[in-house]
C-alpha cells in the first residue's frame, strides 16, 4: 500500500474538497431548513476552532519537534482581544446603566482605561487578534530558541509560560474581567449576535461556523503545502536532527521562530472564532491542563499527519462531552485509560490505525501461512502427522 | 473531626484542674472559697488581699466566677463552692470542692455528679467584676510563665491606670527576666505617655524610642495628632520634637523586622519548594521522565497522613493526634513509593526511550490518580490535624518564627542530607548514577538496570510523599494539591540544572527567597510570581543548562 506522493497529494486533496463540501454546503443547508438547532451548530463550529487550534500545535509538535505545553495562551489572548471589541458592544447593562463592561463598573471605573480605547473599532480587534498573539510568541520565541532550549526544557517553559498568564487573567486588577471574564455578548458590527426565537431574530451563528470551516481549511492547504516545500522538508529535518541541519548551514532558530509564530498566529485566530460560539471566556482558557488537552488531541489523532488533529480535536471534544453526560464520576478515568492505551501501544495515534491494522493482519496471515507450512513440514515426514503435532 | 472543638476542653477538663487543684496551697482555696459565700465587701477585700500571692490559680479560679462557671452547691447542710468537671456538659459531672480541690463524695463515699445547668451559679455584682478584672490583671504580671507575664505586663500598661503603673514599677524593682523587664520598661513608657505629666511624657517618649517598641507606634502617632490640634501657645515642641524621633526610630527598626521575616518566610518557601521537587529532582531530573504524575504522588502522601489521623484516632482516641504524625511519615513515603512502583511498572518503563510521550502518559496517570482521589475522598480539601508541638512560635526579638515552619526547614534539611548520602555514599545510589549516567555500559557491568529504574522511581515518588506528608500541616490536602506545586517543582529542577541535587537545593532556596521578597516589595504574590518566573526565563539565556549544568561533549 505504498502510495506515491503525488497519489497521497490527490487523497489529502479529495479528502479536504469533501470536507469544505460538507461544511461549506451541506450542513448551511441542512441549518437553513431547520434541520441543525443553533446551539448545535455553535457546538460543531467550536469543534472546528478546536481542530484548527490542534493543527497548529501539530505544526510545531508533529512537524518541528517543539513540544508547546501553551497553545492556548495564544488561543486565549485571540480570543481576549476579539472579546474586547465584543465586550464593548453589549450596550448599555441593565444593573450600572453605562455603557462599560460590567465587571468595570463593579471595579469602580468611570471611564474606559487607555489600552481598551482602540477596541472600540472591529478593524483594530480583528488585527489585534493577530499580531497580539503573534507578537507574543515572537518575544517568547526570541529569547527560547536564542538560548536553545529545546525538548523537555521548551515543554516545560510554554507551561510555565501558561501559568503565569493564568494567575495574571484572574486577578481583577489586570482589567480583563478576573474570575468571570467576558461574557454575554450581544452585538457585533451593529448586527445581533445571536438569534432569539421569541424574537424570531437572526443571530451569525451560522456565518461563524463557515469562518471557522474556512480557517481549518485554509490551515488544513497550509499543512499540505508545508509537507511538499522545501521549507517543509528543513522544518522537519530539524525535528529529526537540529544539530545536523545547524551544521549543514541553516539557521535553525529562525525557521523555529517563523514557525512558532504562525502557529501562534493561527491558534490566535481559532480563538477569536471560536469566542462567539462558546458565548464566554474566562482566565481558565490558561489553565495547564487546557492546553495539555490540546497535545492530547494531537497525539491521539496522530502527530506529524495532516487530519490526525482534526480527527484528534473532534473525536476526543465529542468523547468528552458524551461521557461527561452519561458517566459523570468516572468519565477522566475512562478517558484516562483510553489516553493511556492509545500512547503505550498506538504511538501513531488513531490515523495509524488503519496502517497498524494492516501490518498485524500481514503477521497474521504469514503466521498461519508458516503454520500450515510447518505443519505440513512436520506432517510429511512420517507420514502420520496427528500424533507428531501434539 | 467535628468533634474538636468539643474534646480539646474536655481534656484539659480532665487533666488540667485535677492536677493544678493539687499544688496548690489550701491558704488561697479557702480564702477564695470564703469569698464566694461572703457579702461584696468582704469578697473585694479579700480579693484585694489575694493580688500579692501571684497564684495563677486565682486567676483561673475568678475568671471561672466571672463567666457564671464557680457554682454554689448545698451539701451537707452547708454551701460549698465547687467547680465541676465540665462547665459546659450536659450530662452530670464531677464536682471538685474549692476549699480543698476534693471531689465531692456522697454519705456512702459515692462520688457526687451535678448537672451544670441546674445548678446556682455564685453571682457577681458590678464592683465584683471590677474586681475580679483588677485582680486578674495584677495577677498576670506575677504569672511564672515568662511569656504570660511579659504579655500582661504590655498590656497592663497601655491601658495608661494609674494604679497598673505603680504595680508595674513594683514589679520591675524584682523582675530578673530581660525580656519580662524590657516589656515592663515598654507598658511603663506607654502608660506615661498616656498619663504622666509633661516631662514624663517626654522622657516615656525617649525611652519608647530607645527600647524600639513597634507595638507603641499607634500611642506616638496619636500624641503627633494630638499636639496638631493644639493651638501654637499650647503645643508642646520638645514633646513633638522627641515623638517624631522616636517615631523615626521604632519605624527603622520596623523595617528591618519586617526585612527579617521576609527572608525567613522567604526561606521557608525555599525549603517547601525544595520538599516538593527533590522527588522530581529524582524522576525528571535524573531519570529523564517528564513526570506530570508527580503532584499526584505529593497528593499520595498527604492523604496518607489523613488516613493515618484517620485509624490512629479511631483506634486509641484523640490522644493520637499527639503522635500520629511521627507514623504518617514512614506511611507517606511507603504508600507514595507503592503508587509509583506500580506506575513504573505498567506504564513508564514502556517509555524510557521516548521521553516526550512519558509527559503523556503520566498525565494520563495523574487524571486517572486525581479522579479516584475525588471520588474516593471527596472534592473537598480533608482535614489533617497538627499535633500541638507543632503550633506556636518562638520569637527572636521582634520577629517570630512559627514551629512548624521551622519544622519544614529542619526537615527540608533531613531529606536531603539523607537522599544525599543515599546516592553518594551507599552501592544502591552508586548503581542508580550508574544506571542514569549510561544504561548499557551499567548493564553490562551487570546491574539490573531494569530493576535499579524500578527502584529509583519508587525512591522519587516516596519523597513526593513524604512531601505531601507534611503539606498536610501547612496546606489544605485535597485532590488538586499536587497540581498547585508541579510547575514549581518543574522550574526548580530546571533552574537547577537537570540532574543535580546541589543544583535543586540552590534553585529551591533562590527561587523561594525571591518570591517572597518580590511578594513583600511589589506587594502582590501575583506581581511577585509573573517575576520570579520572567527572570527564571531570562536567567536560562545565560544559563541554559541551568545552574550547575552538567559539562558534556556529546550531541543528540
Amino acid at each position: 500500500m505504498q502510495l506515491t506522493a503525488s497519489r497521497l497529494l490527490m487523497s489529502h486533496l479529495i479528502a479536504l474538497a469533501v470536507f469544505a463540501l460538507v461544511t461549506l454546503a451541506l450542513v448551511p443547508l441542512i441549518y437553513s431548513s431547520g434541520g441543525i438547532a443553533n446551539h448545535d451548530i455553535q457546538r460543531y463550529g467550536k469543534y472546528l476552532c478546536w481542530a484548527a487550534l490542534a493543527v497548529s500545535l501539530n505544526l510545531l509538535w508533529g512537524y518541528t519537534g517543539l513540544l508547546c505545553l501553551g497553545q492556548c495562551v495564544f488561543f486565549g489572548l485571540g480570543g481576549y482581544a476579539f472579546g474586547m471589541y465584543l465586550m464593548l458592544n453589549v450596550g448599555v447593562d441593565q444593573v450600572y446603566k453605562t455603557a462599560l463592561p460590567d465587571f468595570m463598573d463593579f471595579l469602580g471605573y468611570t471611564e474606559l482605561p487607555a489600552h481598551w480605547k482602540p477596541f472600540e473599532s472591529f478593524g483594530f480587534a480583528v488585527g489585534a487578534v493577530i499580531w497580539v498573539p503573534g507578537v507574543m510568541a515572537l518575544i517568547f520565541g526570541f529569547l527560547a530558541f536564542r538560548s536553545r532550549i529545546t525538548g523537555v526544557y521548551f515543554a516545560i517553559m510554554t507551561q510555565a509560560l501558561t501559568y503565569v498568564a493564568w494567575i495574571l487573567f484572574l486577578r481583577n486588577e489586570f482589567t480583563f474581567g478576573g474570575n468571570n471574564g467576558f461574557t454575554d455578548f450581544k452585538k457585533i458590527l451593529g448586527a445581533n449576535l445571536y438569534s432569539h426565537p421569541h424574537t424570531s431574530t437572526n443571530g451569525k451563528e451560522l456565518l461563524f461556523f463557515i469562518l471557522s470551516a474556512l480557517l481549518l481549511i485554509v490551515t488544513i492547504l497550509l499543512m499540505i503545502a508545508l509537507t511538499r516545500t522545501r521549507f517543509g522538508k528543513i522544518q522537519r529535518a530539524i525535528r529529526d536532527s537540529e544539530n545536523r541541519v545547524r551544521f549543514s548551514g541553516y539557521c535553525t532558530e529562525n525557521f523555529k521562530l517563523f514557525i512558532f509564530t504562525l502557529a501562534a498566529i493561527i491558534a490566535g485566530i481559532a480563538g477569536a472564532l471560536w469566542l462567539p460560539q462558546a458565548g464566554g471566556i474566562n482566565g481558565d482558557v490558561f489553565l495547564p491542563r487546557e492546553s495539555l488537552w490540546v497535545v492530547v488531541w494531537v497525539a491521539v489523532g496522530g502527530r506529524g499527519t495532516i487530519w490526525g488533529p482534526v480527527i484528534g480535536a473532534i473525536l476526543i471534544s465529542a468523547l468528552k462531552s458524551w461521557a461527561q453526560r452519561e458517566y459523570e464520576n468516572t468519565w477522566i478515568i475512562i478517558l484516562g485509560g483510553v489516553f493511556l492505551i492509545i500512547v503505550l501501544f498506538l504511538p501513531g495515534g488513531i490515523s495509524s490505525l488503519g496502517k497498524k491494522l494492516l501490518g498485524w493482519i500481514r503477521i497474521c496471515r504469514s503466521r498461519t501461512e508458516n503454520f500450515i507450512t510447518n505443519r505440513k513440514k512436520k506432517v510429511d515426514p512420517n507420514g502420520d502427522g496427528e500424533e507428531t503435532l501434539q | 473531626m467535628r468533634n474538636l472543638g468539643l474534646i480539646i476542653p474536655l481534656l484539659l477538663a480532665i487533666f488540667g484542674l485535677p492536677a493544678v487543684a493539687v499544688s496548690e496551697s489550701i491558704k488561697v482555696r479557702e480564702k477564695l472559697a470564703e469569698a464566694a459565700i461572703s457579702s461584696e465587701e468582704k469578697q473585694i477585700q479579700i480579693l484585694e488581699s489575694l493580688i500579692e500571692s501571684g497564684d495563677p490559680f486565682i486567676a483561673k479560679v475568678l475568671i471561672a466566677w466571672r463567666r457564671g462557671e464557680l457554682f454554689l452547691i448545698e451539701h451537707e447542710g452547708s454551701t460549698i463552692p465547687v467547680l465541676l468537671e465540665n462547665a459546659d456538659s450536659k450530662e452530670p459531672v464531677k464536682a471538685f470542692a474549692l476549699k480543698n480541690g476534693k471531689v465531692l463524695n456522697g454519705k456512702s463515699g459515692k462520688k457526687l455528679t451535678f448537672v451544670p445547668s441546674q445548678q446556682k451559679a455564685a453571682e457577681t455584682t458590678r464592683n465584683l467584676r471590677a474586681q475580679i478584672k483588677k485582680t486578674t490583671d495584677l495577677l498576670a504580671i506575677l504569672n511564672p510563665n515568662p511569656k504570660l507575664r511579659a504579655e500582661a505586663a504590655f498590656k497592663l500598661g497601655s491601658q495608661g491606670k494609674p494604679e497598673y503603673l505603680t504595680a508595674l514599677k513594683n514589679r520591675e524593682t524584682v523582675e530578673d527576666n530581660p525580656k519580662v523587664l524590657k516589656k515592663i520598661k515598654e507598658g511603663m513608657a506607654i502608660s506615661q505617655l498616656r498619663i504622666g505629666d509633661e516631662k514624663q511624657r517626654i522622657q516615656a517618649a525617649v525611652n519608647l524610642g530607645e527600647l524600639r517598641c513597634i507595638a507603641s507606634l499607634d500611642s506616638l502617632e496619636r500624641i503627633i495628632r494630638e499636639q496638631e490640634k493644639l493651638t501654637k501657645g499650647e503645643k508642646n515642641i520638645d514633646l513633638i520634637r522627641e515623638t517624631s524621633k522616636a517615631i523615626k526610630i521604632i519605624e527603622v527598626h520596623k523595617d528591618w523586622v519586617n526585612k527579617g521575616q521576609t527572608v525567613f518566610r522567604g526561606i521557608n518557601y525555599g525549603a517547601v519548594l525544595l520538599i516538593v521537587s527533590l522527588g522530581l529532582a529524582i524522576t525528571f531530573g535524573l531519570m529523564g521522565i517528564i513526570n506530570m504524575a508527580h503532584g499526584e504522588m505529593i497528593a499520595v502522601g498527604g492523604y496518607s497522613a489523613y488516613l493515618m489521623q484517620k485509624w490512629m484516632t479511631g483506634f486509641f482516641g484523640p490522644e493520637a493526634l499527639q503522635w500520629y504524625f511521627l507514623l504518617a511519615i514512614p506511611f507517606a513515603f511507603l504508600a507514595a513509593a507503592t503508587v509509583g512502583l506500580l506506575v513504573e511498572r505498567s506504564v513508564i518503563r514502556f517509555l524510557y526511550r521516548r521521553p516526550l510521550e512519558s509527559l503523556l502518559a503520566t498525565w494520563g496517570v495523574s487524571m486517572i490518580l486525581q479522579q479516584c482521589f475525588r471520588l474516593y475522598f471527596g472534592a473537598a480539601n480533608v482535614q489533617v490535624n497538627s499535633p500541638d508541638w507543632l503550633i506556636g512560635s518562638v520569637s527572636v526579638g521582634d520577629m517570630s518564627f512559627n514551629y512548624n515552619r521551622l519544622f519544614v526547614i529542619a526537615f527540608a534539611a533531613v531529606i536531603v542530607l539523607g537522599t544525599g548520602l543515599l546516592m553518594s555514599k551507599t552501592s544502591l545510589g552508586l548503581s542508580i548514577r550508574a544506571v542514569m549516567q549510561n544504561r548499557d555500559m551499567a548493564a553490562s557491568m551487570g546491574i539490573r538496570t531494569s530493576r535499579i529504574r524500578m527502584v529509583t522511581f519508587a525512591f522519587g515518588s516516596g519523597l513526593a510523599g513524604l512531601a505531601g506528608c507534611f503539606l498536610s500541616q501547612i496546606d489544605n490536602v485535597g485532590p488538586e494539591v499536587g497540581s498547585k506545586y508541579i510547575i514549581d517543582s518543574f522550574m526548580v529542577v530546571v533552574t537547577g540544572g537537570v540532574g543535580n541535587l546541589l543544583g535543586t537545593i540552590t534553585a529551591a532556596l533562590g527561587i523561594g527567597t525571591a518570591d517572597r521578597m518580590l511578594e513583600a516589595w511589589s506587594d502582590s504574590p501575583v506581581v511577585g510570581k509573573v517575576l520570579v518566573l520572567s527572570a527564571i526565563i531570562i536567567f536560562l539565556q545565560a544559563r541554559p543548562g541551568g545552574l550547575f549544568a552538567a559539562n558534556s561533549r556529546s550531541l543528540d
